[in-house]
């Protein structure tokens, strides 16, 4: 089920239910959520486990690979930095 | 040392978080329960099934207000439709029934009402309620106490307490923050998804339906709802199927031995979760927090039933808390593991039982072994004579 190369989701919202069963299972670390509490969309997954897909009740997600690897961390980076989102870190203000 | 704008800030008032903020400021502690929704209890994720005896335990009062419908009993299916019926009206029928004088054995509640009634309960006894308003973040201090980022209706806010309250259901990120292990296996995580139907009889009953063949992992379910209405759900394991819930929940409408009694079913509302099927977090504290409710996993392994130990915890939350901000005791380097221990005595033993049990019956590689050990497992669980009627 796992994949090495990052992913980057997409949630048909159409069918979304919004049960929080893909943020329950998914073994990232504090803040990897949209504002619409489901995993996030705007940034990738590193880890690519694709557990949330599986869990999900309606089948509403879905990934692409993360092609263009060097470009990835400043993608992540920068993105990191405009979001809104809680920090990185456990703990950290 | 220095006062702290809070006692106890909580974040996520649902059962268990304003069952904790209310029996803390009933006891005086200065008390902020926020949580980010602009309607408690929505998007609903739960059947809202609990006992009469479970709201009694936690001082909450059967209010109309949140009642769907009362509950008698249970009946609990093999895969082929044989039943068991633990019906208290016929049990105990000088107890249990309708009639006055009489009570149910328990409640479907409307989860938007019930969690607002508890929050406003909180309120009334004094803690200070925000909705629209996020956690951030969380940072123990020096002096002994910690900071609380929080964001309300947009604005940034830091402010600071002696403990953090993490009530942020299953998703919860204040664990997260502690560096707590909060990760679930896909194995112990049910998908679940559930209809509010029109046009499904039910008698008073809780309907359980256990079988590999229309919940592999789980199981599927047929609460009386009010009104005339039903819902039916079910939960299965990712790791049993290669299908959702939803063509499981089909399935089982469309072809299970109820396919009759649904086939004038219309669907009202849809709803879904994810429900732990798993052990208590092995440690639900860190420096100057701990964590309640489904934050915490209180969730009973067997039923998924989240409501009863949602509140009974948030209650033995609160008592602790009482005494031990009460006696001025350190918050830090794992002074509130009293907590845990508090409620592993009270509560969690019980649950690593019921753990150890399902464990036990889904280990067995065997399908019709499995099926058989489920359905005489929850015919038990629900029986009059069960050790874990309690929980």
């Amino acid at each position: 089920m796992s994949k090495q190369q990052p992913v980057l989701f997409s949630i048909g919202w159409n069918a979304c239910i919004n049960c929080g069963a893909c943020v329950a299972i998914c073994p990232q670390e504090a803040g990897f959520v949209s504002p619409f509490d489901t995993i996030a969309v705007d940034r990738p997954c590193d880890i690519a486990c694709l557990l949330c897909e599986a869990i999900c009740p309606v089948d509403t997600i879905t990934h692409v690979p993360v092609l263009q690897q060097v470009a990835q961390p400043a993608l992540a980076t920068a993105l990191r930095r405009t979001r809104s989102a809680p920090p990185t870190h456990p703990g950290e203000l | 040392m220095p006062p702290t704008d809070y006692d106890l800030i909580i974040i996520g008032a649902g059962p268990a978080g304003s069952t904790t903020a209310r029996f803390a400021a009933e006891a005086g502690l200065r008390v902020l329960l926020v949580d980010k929704r602009q309607e408690l209890g929505a998007p609903i994720q739960c059947s809202g099934a609990i006992s009469g005896h479970g709201l009694a335990a936690a001082g909450i009062d059967a209010d109309p207000e949140f009642i769907h419908e009362a509950i008698y009993g249970f009946a609990i299916y093999d895969q082929e439709g044989e039943r068991t019926v633990h019906d208290y009206r016929l049990l105990k029928p000088d107890e249990y029934g309708a009639a006055e004088g009489k009570k149910p054995l328990g409640y479907v509640v409307d989860r938007r009402r019930f969690d607002r009634y508890l929050m406003t309960q909180a309120e009334r006894a004094g803690a200070g309620v925000w909705l629209k308003t996020e956690g951030l973040g969380y940072q123990p201090t020096d002096d002994g106490h910690c900071t609380v980022s929080l964001r309300r209706y947009n604005q940034d806010l830091r402010l600071t307490t002696r403990v953090l309250v993490g009530a942020d259901g299953l998703q919860s990120q204040v664990g997260r923050w502690a560096g707590l292990q909060t990760h679930i296996k896909i194995t112990e995580l049910a998908g679940c998804l559930q209809f509010i139907v029109d046009g499904v009889e039910t008698e008073g009953l809780l309907e359980i339906v256990t079988g590999h063949e229309w919940a592999p992992g789980g199981y599927a379910w047929v609460f009386p709802k009010g009104h005339g209405y039903a819902e039916i759900g079910l939960g299965v394991i990712a790791t049993m199927t290669d299908k959702p819930a939803q063509w499981h929940l089909d399935k089982f409408i469309r072809q299970s031995f109820f396919r009759r009694r649904f086939a004038n079913s219309r669907v009202l509302e849809v709803q879904g979760g994810g429900v732990p099927l798993a052990a208590p977090l092995r440690t639900q504290y860190a420096d100057n927090l701990i964590l309640v409710g489904d934050a915490a996993r209180h969730v009973n392994p067997i039923t998924g039933g989240g409501l009863h130990t949602a509140v009974a915890g948030g209650k033995i939350a609160a008592d602790f808390l009482i005494g031990h901000l009460g006696d001025g005791l350190p918050l830090q380097d794992g002074a509130l593991r009293a907590y845990q221990t508090l409620w592993l005595e009270e509560l969690g033993e019980k649950m690593w039982k019921l753990y150890g049990i399902k464990t036990d019956i889904f280990h067995n590689m065997n399908i019709q072994q499995r099926d058989r050990q489920l359905y005489a497992t929850m015919s038990d669980y629900f029986s009059p004579t069960s050790e874990f009627k309690k929980i």
